[in-house]
């Protein structure tokens, strides 16, 4: 078989070949760079497993010469990254649940019917993307307190909801404002009426940037720190994966190797979620500014 | 469910499914406002949301700004301007504000510049892998800003085959470096992982501008006998121009909104000479380990963060007025 297909495939392959050695020194730093952007985490990774003298004495050198799997159980348990783990996904769930019904629902409104008040309320959430976020903690604080909410996984996951609601918003709008006209009109003809056409046709047909905000939401949520660290800080039980973390760091300063193992946990979840949905990500991402 | 109603009116003449109901044509106001029940309704859910927790704490935080409290209770002790007396003679703040602009101005440049020459190389049609590099580079993007601090200080700490026993041995340096413990190196050691971190979203952005560039202009400017060099300063940044602008802007409102990775490295210290503004807002509010504030004083921290607040509005303007007149000279230029 190879003696038939080599002279066949022998010029196409030549040609793949001298180009991608030309390409070479291109590749070569990509890789190494590459691999010192992601030094990091190989060093997270291979100390989470070290023993705890191992930690001391090794330092920067990625590879653990003897090898502590144990580091993620005690890290589970006794540490309570379980816990937290459970935290992180019911606050990212939540907000990926609340943010998707919330724009979706909107962005089809805003972008494909006409009502009284709808320049008002687009203009209303465009002023608040030019107006820096961040500072109006506050207050948000102090609503969440008259709610009732404070201390609760439902305050990060409404907090949490509402700093990525106007832009998820625009994307929606985007999206289902090139979408074609006559896919409703023959909803319609066919006897849908409003809700059927939104929940039956429209939103079944956005599947991508369903996927592409629920991502983008889904990261923010997952790494957020700042919003579960001011609304859980007198409940330890409700800490989230990073605020576990960075308090964690505080009380202990012996258990490095704990760190590390909680380290690899918080990235793991987020980082394949990211693998796996990464073309619609980067694509919304990208359209986003494009737009 | 009868938004738009296509039955036929009685006596119209329309064919079926074309033309609006006759009724629809001049209808009042509240007929108006009935017929659109159902997207008012859509829309209810994300407008309570973005009244309550965007519209509102904006202009809410305007009124703390007066009061003298510690955030228990409700706001009775008034002070007037007092707040904004204080913060505007406050040496921390200035100091905050001061390490937050030198972050923004030097991560923005280097990473915009990174960023580029990246997405350059990325963007090469006849580079295999394309994507596959651009995922190694947006890794850190996706990384929770507290285990990057975590990870950042377990690695500068000083034991085993750390970083200052390399650079001692390879005599770089002569005793070893309290990375995080000295304010000026550890200001830098932040602008470095902040521009480890988000220097995917900025690689995306460019691919996505340079992928709106037409291969044939390029091709066009070959065959034309314009250098790589040409190409890139007379196509490529012209056309990446209203892309780039947006990536500017995008860039240094994100700057300027540092706090995690500041407040997970060194929080603040030492002696604030890390401190930025939100982490010193934060201080102010709900106390901390390096700050001022033993305690809370939200008055004061509302007034901080609407002063900044102010201070960041005047700089996006400043920034869309500074693009939009050199736009406008280059056009003027090229007539």
């Amino acid at each position: 078989m190879a003696l038939i297909s080599a002279p066949r495939r022998g010029p196409v392959r030549r040609g793949a070949f001298r180009r991608g050695l030309r390409m070479g020194p291109t590749h070569l730093v990509l890789l190494v760079c590459g691999l010192l952007w992601l030094f990091p985490f190989l060093w997270t990774l291979g100390s989470s497993l070290k023993s705890p003298d191992g930690f001391f004495s090794q330092g920067l050198d990625p590879i653990p010469k003897d090898v502590h799997p144990g580091n993620y159980a005690a890290a589970w348990s006794e540490a309570s990254f379980g816990r937290f783990f459970l935290n992180t996904v019911l606050i990212a769930g939540g907000t990926v649940v609340v943010t998707l019904a919330a724009t979706s629902m909107a962005g089809y409104v805003l972008a494909r019917t006409r009502f009284p008040g709808r320049r008002i309320a687009i203009g209303l959430i465009s002023v608040t993307m030019f107006l820096p976020h961040g500072y109006t903690i506050i207050p948000i604080f102090d609503i969440i307190r008259r709610l009732g909410l404070l201390n609760s996984l439902w305050s990060v996951i409404i907090v949490q909801s509402s700093s990525g609601l106007v832009f998820a918003t625009f994307l929606f709008m985007g999206y289902f404002s090139t979408m074609d006209r006559e896919l409703e009109d023959a909803a319609r003809v066919d006897g849908a009426g409003f809700h059927q056409t939104f929940w039956r046709v429209m939103l079944p047909l956005s599947g991508p940037m369903l996927a592409t905000v629920g991502l983008f939401t889904c990261i923010s949520a997952w790494n957020s720190f700042f919003i579960p660290l001011v609304f859980t800080l007198s409940r330890p039980d409700l800490h989230t994966l990073s605020v576990g973390m960075y308090s964690f760091l505080g009380q202990n300063s012996t258990d490095w190797t704990l760190l590390c193992a909680g380290s690899v946990i918080t990235l793991i979840p987020i980082i394949v979620v990211f693998l796996l949905l990464q073309r619609y990500f980067v694509n919304g991402l990208a359209g986003a500014v494009k737009q | 469910m009868h938004l738009i109603d296509t039955a036929r009116p009685p006596g119209a003449t329309a064919p079926p499914g074309r033309a609006l109901p006759q009724r629809a044509k001049n209808p009042g106001p509240w007929q108006r406002i009935r017929a659109a029940r159902w997207s008012y309704l859509y829309l209810a859910p994300l407008m309570v949301l973005v009244l309550t927790f965007v519209v509102y704490p904006i202009v809410g935080s305007l009124v703390y700004t007066f009061y003298q409290w510690n955030g228990i209770g409700d706001p009775s002790d008034f002070v007037g301007l007092a707040n904004f007396r204080q913060i505007a003679h406050d040496h921390i703040f200035w100091n905050a504000v001061a390490h937050t602009f030198v972050y923004a101005i030097v991560v923005v440049p280097v990473q915009l510049v990174l960023a580029l020459v990246l997405a350059l190389v990325l963007n090469n049609k006849k580079l295999r892998f394309s994507s596959f590099y651009r995922t190694l580079f947006f890794l850190p993007v996706v990384t929770s800003p507290a285990v990057v601090g975590v990870v950042v200080q377990l690695m500068l700490s000083n034991f085993g085959d750390s970083l200052n026993g390399w650079l001692l041995d390879a005599h770089i340096i002569h005793a070893p470096v309290d990375w995080l413990g000295n304010p000026h190196i550890a200001l830098g050691i932040i602008i470095l992982v902040g521009i480890w971190q988000t220097l995917g979203y900025n690689l995306v952005y460019f691919l996505a501008g340079l992928q709106t560039i037409p291969e044939e202009i390029n091709e066009a400017a070959k065959i034309d006998g314009a250098g790589r060099v040409r190409a890139f300063v007379h196509i490529t940044v012209p056309m990446l121009r209203s892309v780039g602008v947006m990536i500017v802007i995008l860039a240094f409102i994100g700057s300027f909104q540092i706090f995690d990775l500041v407040q997970v490295l060194t929080d603040g210290g030492p002696y604030f000479g890390t401190e930025v503004v939100n982490t010193y807002i934060y201080h102010l509010a709900f106390g901390g380990n390096s700050a001022a504030a033993v305690e809370p004083n939200v008055g004061l921290a509302s007034a901080a963060s609407f002063f900044y607040g102010l201070m960041l509005i005047v700089f996006s303007v400043l920034q869309v007025l500074i693009f939009r007149s050199i736009a406008k000279r280059r056009a003027a230029g090229r007539a």
